[in-house]
């Protein structure tokens, strides 16, 4: 399979700021890559990159096969974290003229932009100016404008900020759509539920270092919590008797819920086997990570870092307010 | 490439296609139209005619017949035709100043006839005024309550004339009883008048009173008024201009606007062309449209298409006010102040003028984050650019100028000059319109590889606003 996206060693810094350091990363044709980070881990940054809208300090970057994604333009769909539509200029005129510049011809350009305004509930804003439209509303256009050249590649940085519950299904539903067409994918969020039901395979960076860059289910297997959890109808019957079931390592209730932490080779069918045989339970499951945890897990390091250096800083500031 | 001519396009019409700017195009001569045709016809409407009476208390008892005679109705009417002929006179005059003369004067003063020195016939009000001589021992305080409430109109409302001024001639205004510097000094007259008089009127009565009493003192000196009245008569003069195909009238007005009025053009449609590129490169950074673009199209071609697009709108402006110009020119049969080589010239030093002014714009757009930080950066630039409108003066009166000449070679302004003296009425030497064509054209080289540099990094760096020095890295960084 060839990669849609191969980055070796590539670094950036702005002024004494490292922004991404000797980063690797192959994306293959036709995945879909959810890309994550605390802000400013420099995810925009290696987007901007792939994009040759910013130029590398060092490293070597091939974009669908190209040494520059100048190159192939007309074949990437971008959607900018910073994005902006034309205020004063119609719906319909603004995906026109961006379709245009991607390489369409006017007749085809008009035939998408008003079939993808019907796909996403947007048929009568053609007429409208832009600046007119809800922020969800404009979120919508700037999708259509990154996706209606048909790319083979697909960047969308920070593409569900700002949407409602119904709309960032929907988006869910148009990027899975696209992904089932063929294209590659990436797009970076900090919506982990999301990410964690979208993408076949996910990337950290964290301080412009990558963290993690493994396909989900390895993701699933290496964060396994290796916990069981047990509700009882009433956690009076169970007592500490659990604690002594085999594999087990730890037993920890709270508010009537059970975690039961295993030892790494533990059974956990015969160990579910053997709770649900001795009461009666409302639920029974084997626990799964979060991304969020795993998210938190890796950059609340840093948060917590990050804290520690501005404390002094902060409380001195903090008396000489008191002091007035 | 075909990319650069879709954003090209695009700019053209985001500017060309909204009301602000069709209005903008269109009022002007629109608002000319309406003053050219609608005020002859609204100065067509006849003033109503003044009615009324001119008391006089005549106390040196020459003066009261004297303004009688004056205000005899055919002296009345005679007036008015004099005063409507000197109006005509000033406007034919005016006309030959500025170089309308033969066929083209001729139908021209067929058409004023019928407009503004018609008008000026109608506008001043007809009078129908009697004189009344009061007895020389009237009161004054008495004759003049009459006026208070006068306002000429009267005859129309309810058939009275009513009273509307009143003069008191003391025998002194006539007789002079003292001398002093071997000159007669005479006592001042009075003139009461109603309040809401119309102004000509009140100035017609002073004028005839003024003449009656000058006259009876002639009469009273023993003088022949009529010899008297021909010696001081105004001389007058007949002024021509000595060229190679003879004398000619003096065409001073023309001769300094038509230079003038072709810089200007230069500089409007440079400066509009220039401003719209200016908001539309902040439009795009400011509202974060620029990234979008960007992922389309590479800086430059995004720079290169907007400077067209913006250069088209410009030109579209500088044709059609020159054209406008040109047409007004020869309606006036004014053509030849035009050299028609200059107009190639224009179109090649608007060129020039406008890659400058947009490269600077460009740049300026792309640094910056709002319009409010392009003021600071604009100010330099403005200061360079409106040196060719104070230098306008001294280089119409003396085109071949050291002072002309060098500013002929000066990076930025050169075009602006070189236009002013090419359309001036000393030829310029030849080879000097070469050279500042090729001192624009490196200007405009320097230019455009400077404001690449500078777009290229500025449309994507958000932030401390830059200031020159900034700009100055980045071109050396890129």
């Amino acid at each position: 399979m060839t990669n849609a996206i191969e980055i070796r060693g590539l670094n950036k810094s702005f002024g004494t700021k490292k922004a991404v350091q000797n980063l690797d990363l192959d994306v293959p044709e036709g995945s879909l890559y959810g890309f994550i980070g605390p802000n400013g881990a420099g995810k925009s940054t290696t987007i901007r990159m792939i994009m040759s809208i910013i130029f590398p300090d060092s490293g070597d970057l091939r974009v669908l096969g190209k040494s520059s994604a100048v190159e192939s333009k007309d074949r990437i769909g971008y959607l900018p974290e910073e994005r902006g539509i034309y205020k004063k200029m119609k719906v319909g005129a603004f995906l026109k003229y961006i379709a245009r510049l991607k390489g369409l011809d006017a007749a085809e350009a008009e035939k998408r932009t008003k079939e993808w305004l019907v796909r996403v509930g947007l048929a009568d804003t053609y007429r409208k100016k832009c600046e007119e439209l809800s922020k969800g509303m404009q979120q919508k256009v700037q999708f259509i404008s990154a996706v209606i050249h048909e790319p083979e590649l697909l960047i969308l940085d920070e593409v569900f900020t700002g949407l409602d519950p119904v709309n960032r299904r929907l988006m869910r539903e148009l990027i899975s759509e696209q992904n089932d067409a063929g294209r590659t994918i990436i797009f970076s969020t900090h919506a982990m539920i999301e990410a964690e039901q979208l993408c076949d395979h996910l990337f950290m960076i964290n301080k412009g270092v990558k963290v993690i860059d493994l396909p989900m289910d390895e993701i699933w297997r290496r964060y396994d919590p290796k916990t069981v959890v047990v509700e009882p109808l009433d956690a009076a019957d169970v007592g500490r008797a659990w604690a002594s079931l085999p594999g087990v390592k730890e037993m920890i209730e709270t508010d009537g819920v059970i975690d039961l932490r295993l030892h790494d080779n533990a059974d956990t069918s015969e160990l579910m086997r053997a709770a649900a045989n001795t009461a009666k339970l409302r639920r029974l499951e084997l626990k799964r990570a979060s991304l969020e945890d795993i998210f938190i897990d890796i950059a609340g390091g840093s948060a917590e870092e990050l804290r520690q250096e501005l404390r002094p800083a902060a409380a001195t500031e903090l008396e000489e307010v008191r002091r007035g | 490439m075909g990319k650069v001519f879709i954003i090209a396009w695009k700019e053209f019409l985001a500017t060309v296609a909204t009301k602000a700017f069709i209005l903008g195009l269109l009022l002007p001569p629109f608002f000319m139209t309406i003053a050219m045709v609608a005020m002859p016809l609204l100065m067509n409407k006849k003033s109503p005619t003044v009615y009324g009476h001119i008391a006089v208390i005549d106390k040196s008892g020459m003066v009261a017949p004297r303004i009688e005679e004056a205000f005899s109705l055919e002296k009345q009417q005679e007036r008015r035709d004099q005063k409507a002929k000197e109006v005509k006179e000033v406007i034919d005059k005016g006309m030959q100043s500025v170089g309308v003369t033969g066929k083209t004067a001729e139908q021209m003063k067929q058409q004023m006839d019928a407009s503004p020195a018609m008008a000026a016939q109608k506008m001043l009000a007809e009078t129908r005024l009697t004189v009344e001589v009061l007895p020389p021992d009237t009161s004054v305080d008495e004759a003049k309550q009459a006026i208070l409430k006068a306002t000429g109109r009267e005859q129309a409302t309810d058939g009275n004339a009513a009273r509307l001024a009143l003069l008191v001639i003391p025998a002194e205004t006539v007789k002079s009883t003292e001398i002093e510097d071997g000159r007669p000094v005479f006592k001042p007259y009075q003139l009461l008048t109603a309040p809401r008089l119309d102004i000509e009127v009140q100035k017609d009565i002073r004028g005839q009173a003024n003449r009656a009493i000058v006259d009876s003192r002639l009469t009273d000196a023993g003088e022949d008024i009529a010899k008297i009245r021909g010696l001081m008569a105004a001389p007058t003069a007949e002024e021509k201009s000595v060229t190679a195909t003879g004398e000619t009238k003096i065409n001073d007005v023309a001769k300094l606007l038509v230079p003038g009025a072709f810089m200007f053009l230069l500089w409007i449609s440079v400066f509009s062309a220039g401003q719209y590129l200016l908001t539309s490169t902040i439009e795009e950074k400011s509202s974060r449209v620029m990234e979008v673009i960007l992922s389309a199209v590479s800086p430059l071609q995004l720079m290169l298409g907007k400077i067209i697009g913006k250069g088209a709108v410009g030109l579209l402006i500088l044709a059609l006010f020159s054209g406008a110009g040109i047409a007004a020119l020869i309606f006036f049969a004014m053509a030849e102040l035009i050299a028609w080589q200059n107009l190639v010239l224009l179109f090649v030093y608007f060129m020039i003028a406008y890659v400058t002014v947009a490269c600077l714009m460009a740049s300026i757009g792309a640094a910056v984050n709002d319009i409010t930080e392009a003021q600071s950066l604009m100010t330099p630039v403005m200061i360079i650019l409106v040196i060719p409108m104070m230098l306008w003066m001294p280089i119409m009166r003396n085109p071949n100028s050291m002072f002309a000449q060098v500013c002929s070679f000066m990076p930025m302004i050169n075009p602006f000059i070189m236009i002013l003296r090419l359309a001036g009425s000393e030829p310029v030497p030849v080879w000097q319109i070469p050279a500042s064509i090729a001192v624009g054209l490196l200007t405009v080289v320097f230019m455009c590889w400077a404001s690449a540099k500078i777009f290229r990094i500025g449309v994507l760096m958000y932030g401390k606003p830059p200031n020159f020095t900034t700009l100055v890295r980045w071109v050396r960084m890129a």
